[in-house]
């Protein structure tokens, strides 16, 4: 599914984001990267659809080479993969189902998107995704008006309308508190088993990864330092892939679920 | 920004200049104000006993206008004058809206790349610069005399002014969502449509209220040189020395600007504070930016 | 999954009142169309009307020509500064009086705000042609129209800023005992003279613009050149005379953007 070769990435200040990366991502799986921030865990995933240009090597996405692809090459990859992003990206303005519309941007012609004439099919694609999330009675709220965990999934949504052979999440539950971030990867672990979509999840708390992921990979200073069955995981890897000590800002939360009953 | 020698620490920011060297710069600053009042004093030839005069001319003039012969001039027509400078900044206030907005996107360097960006600015600043006056007086000999040409000045000179602000706002968006689109395969257009326009046309539209406020006025001020609008009406009333007319002129056209001004203000308020749900803070301090961006022009 | 047509929410109908008004404003806009004889075909008339080409060539000979154009300019710009002058320092004390939070009182608050309110209702030119009929025609009576409109502006500005001034060390001030003007000066004029500065730069960059105009209607400036040049057909040296103003403007703004960030 993925295939990262000898990949590097400098970005145009001379920072060196990700250093010699070899990386094979098979179809179906759920991939979890974790890293210290500033380790490449977002250039990598934004690698993968050609959002940030690879300075060198091969990204081949489900068969297309993405390193060097035109414009259109790159978009349709993208149109095949979902990304869900730290601070959800909704326009906030506007009403949940537009939201999730823009996931069928690619599938629609410019004209009608432009002029907001979905196709029945299209607005059915999105009513359904959201049903997939669980929000579809919010479907013609704002998307201001949710809480943080709704919009996520509003997110998840929107990457879901795209039916995606790939989905890509960076930080996805960073801003949220603990009960909210299970369940938002508790969601992307279900549409993962359910509909077989490959999955690459950014994390930074330690323990999350450690409840959801299948396979961990660790990143430090942009080299591939991990890779390898969650099973096989323990305190002491993360101290390697880290480099440091854990500590408490790395897991989400010490114990048991504390906080907001209202989410959801 | 000038560098100190490089210390320790790096690149040090400007320090406070030590009170005596602000005084002295201050003092200097004022001394070229008041040395180019004086000279521009003197080559106006603004003189004691003129300067004294002035106000008694002025008082006399308007002495002469009371009471406004209103009933003289609302036969002559000076509603419809008047109604139709407002059709004038209707109009042209439309077609630069119009024309300014596609423009906008190609000048905001978040969205446009710079080969495109610095022309389409450049054509603001130069638009921006031309009065309509001046753009009336260059359209009238195209044109005829009349409203059309009043309403093609103010139009291509909205285009500028309404330009920049958009732009502005443009520039002030969270990027996240335009992300959002290009990861879903959509193309810059569709960007453009559902990431962008949703977060800036509240404030955009209240742009285009303020400047139809100032475009009624400008439009008035087009009639004087034929232009279209009530302007005609009161240079007439003002060259045969007829000032009652000339008054009932102006306090009708006051009203209506009023009237507009204050109604088109209530507007502004309610849309931006539809858009943000804070309220009166928000609507102060756009108005404040919004007075201070171009109040005038 | 739960039923799933049932708990979908049903589409917003737009409002009725939201059509009404769109129609209206339709409406008026044709209405309004019609009355100032728009035509789409003028657009591509005034493109290919041969009149533009007695625009060409600029005779700059004639334009560089000190009695012609430069004299003019320079009076046009000295109407400029003494306008400033006057209307930003009166703008000073009357802005403090219509402020609610430095008034002495609350009629002198009101009255001010009325007066204001309607002396900005008034198109500056309208002031200018009042002045040059009472006052005869020159660059006197515009200094005093543009004076009067300086004010104008400035004082709505300024007052805004005061009225969302800290109010903390005017309080301070009061409460150490003392009359009204010392402590205005005390509490309130440090904070906001910065700017004050700011605006009365841009006040003049305004006044030159506006002066160039004021010519038109007789009070003085190169506005009279340019009115005698376009009853002449003189167009050629009327876009001589633009550019040189673009040009000053341009010169102008630059000053004024770097005074305003060395002042500020």
């Amino acid at each position: 599914m993925i295939r990262l070769e000898n990949l590097s990435v400098t970005y145009p200040g001379g920072v060196e984001a990700l250093r010699g990366v070899d990386l094979s991502v098979g179809e179906g799986e759920f991939v979890v990267i974790v890293g210290l921030s500033g380790a490449g865990k977002s250039t990598l995933l934004r690698v993968l659809n050609g959002l940030v240009p690879a300075t060198s090597g091969s990204v081949t996405v489900d068969g297309t080479e993405v390193v060097g692809a035109s414009a259109a090459t790159l978009r349709r990859v993208r149109s095949r993969t979902g990304m869900i992003f730290q601070t959800f990206n909704l326009v906030h303005r506007t009403t949940v189902v537009n939201n999730v519309l823009m996931g069928r941007l690619s599938a629609v012609s410019p004209w009608r998107s432009t002029l907001g004439l979905w196709p029945a099919e299209d607005r059915e694609a999105a009513m359904i995704a959201l049903e997939r999330v669980g929000i579809v009675e919010k479907a013609y709220v704002r998307a201001s008006d949710l809480s943080g965990g709704q919009q996520q999934r509003v997110g998840i949504a929107r990457a879901l309308a795209q039916e995606p052979s790939l989905m890509l999440a960076d930080e996805p539950v960073a801003s949220l508190d603990p009960i909210t971030s299970r369940q938002v990867m508790g969601d992307l672990r279900r549409i993962n088993q359910e509909l077989g979509i490959t999955t690459v999840v950014n994390l930074h708390f330690l323990d999350l990864a450690r409840e959801y992921a299948r396979r961990l990979i660790g990143l430090r200073d942009g080299e591939l330092v991990y890779d390898g069955d969650i099973a096989e995981v323990d305190e002491s890897t993360f101290q390697e892939i880290y480099g440091r000590a854990i500590t408490a800002d790395d897991l989400l939360a010490m114990g048991e679920e504390r906080v907001s009953p209202n989410d959801g | 920004m000038t560098m100190t020698t490089a210390t320790a620490t790096g690149i040090t920011p400007r320090p406070p200049l030590p009170p005596r060297e602000a005084r002295k710069r201050r003092w200097g600053i004022a001394l070229v104000l008041i040395l180019a009042t004086l000279w521009s004093v003197s080559g106006l030839n603004i003189t004691f006993d003129r300067l004294v005069g002035a106000p008694g001319d002025a008082w006399a003039v308007l002495r002469q206008m009371v009471p406004p012969a209103f009933a003289k001039v609302y036969e002559r027509g000076v509603v419809g004058k008047i109604f139709e400078s407002v059709y004038i900044a209707w109009i042209g206030t439309i077609i630069g809206a119009i024309l300014s907005l596609p423009l906008a996107f190609l000048a905001a360097h978040n969205v446009a790349p710079g080969w495109v960006r610095t022309p389409v600015r450049q054509l603001f600043n130069a638009i921006r610069a031309v009065p309509e006056l001046i753009l009336a007086v260059i359209f009238i000999p195209i044109t005829g005399l009349g409203a059309w040409a009043g309403t093609l000045a103010i139009g291509i000179h909205s285009i500028g002014t309404l330009g920049k602000w958009a732009t502005e706002s443009i520039e002030s968006i969270d990027n996240g969502p335009i992300e959002a689109v290009q990861a879903t395969g959509g193309q810059w257009v569709s960007g453009m449509r559902w990431a962008v326009i949703p977060q800036v046309m509240p404030t955009i539209t209240s742009y285009w209220l303020f400047r139809f406020e100032i475009n009624v006025r400008a439009s008035a001020v087009l009639g004087m040189i034929g232009a279209g609008g009530v302007g005609s009406e009161l240079v007439s009333h003002l060259v045969f020395r007829d000032f009652p007319a000339a008054c009932a002129v102006l306090l009708m056209t006051i009203t209506v600007v009023l009237t507009i001004d204050t109604v088109s203000a209530a507007v502004r308020r309610r849309i931006i504070r539809g858009s943000t749900g804070t309220g009166d803070e928000a609507s102060r301090s756009t108005e404040a930016l919004v007075d201070l961006t171009g109040l005038k022009r | 999954m739960t039923d799933i047509a049932s708990t979908r929410p049903t589409r917003p109908r737009p409002r009725i009142r939201t059509l009404g008004i769109t129609l209206a404003l339709v409406a008026f806009t044709v209405f309004a169309a019609r009355e100032v004889s728009f035509s789409f075909s003028t657009f591509w008339e005034v493109w290919s009307n041969p009149l533009w080409e007695k625009f060409w060539p600029i005779p700059w000979e004639w334009v560089l020509d000190g009695d012609n154009v430069i004299r003019p300019l320079v009076e046009t710009f000295q109407i400029a500064v003494v306008s400033t002058v006057i209307g930003c320092g009166l703008a000073l004390p009357i802005s403090f009086a219509m402020s609610p939070l430095t008034t002495p009182n609350r009629p002198t608050h009101l009255i001010s705000r009325a007066v204001m309110n309607v002396v900005r209702a008034v198109p500056d030119l309208f002031w200018a042609k009042l002045l040059v009929t009472a006052i005869g025609i020159g660059a006197f009576a515009g200094s005093w129209a543009l004076s009067v409109f300086s004010l104008a502006v400035m004082v709505k500005l300024f007052s805004e800023t005061i009225d969302s001034a800290d109010p903390g060390p005017l309080e301070a001030a009061r409460a150490a005992g003392g009359r009204h003007t010392p402590v205005v000066r005390t509490g309130v004029l440090p904070t906001v003279l910065p700017a004050y500065v700011a605006y009365a730069l841009y006040v003049f960059e305004l006044n030159i613009r506006a002066s160039v105009v004021l010519g038109l209607v007789g009070a003085g400036g190169i506005g009279r050149v340019l009115e005698a040049q376009r009853q002449f057909f003189k167009f050629d040296r009327i876009l001589g005379i633009l550019v040189l103003i673009f040009v000053i403007v341009w010169i102008v703004d630059q000053i004024s953007v770097a005074l305003r960030k060395r002042l500020v």
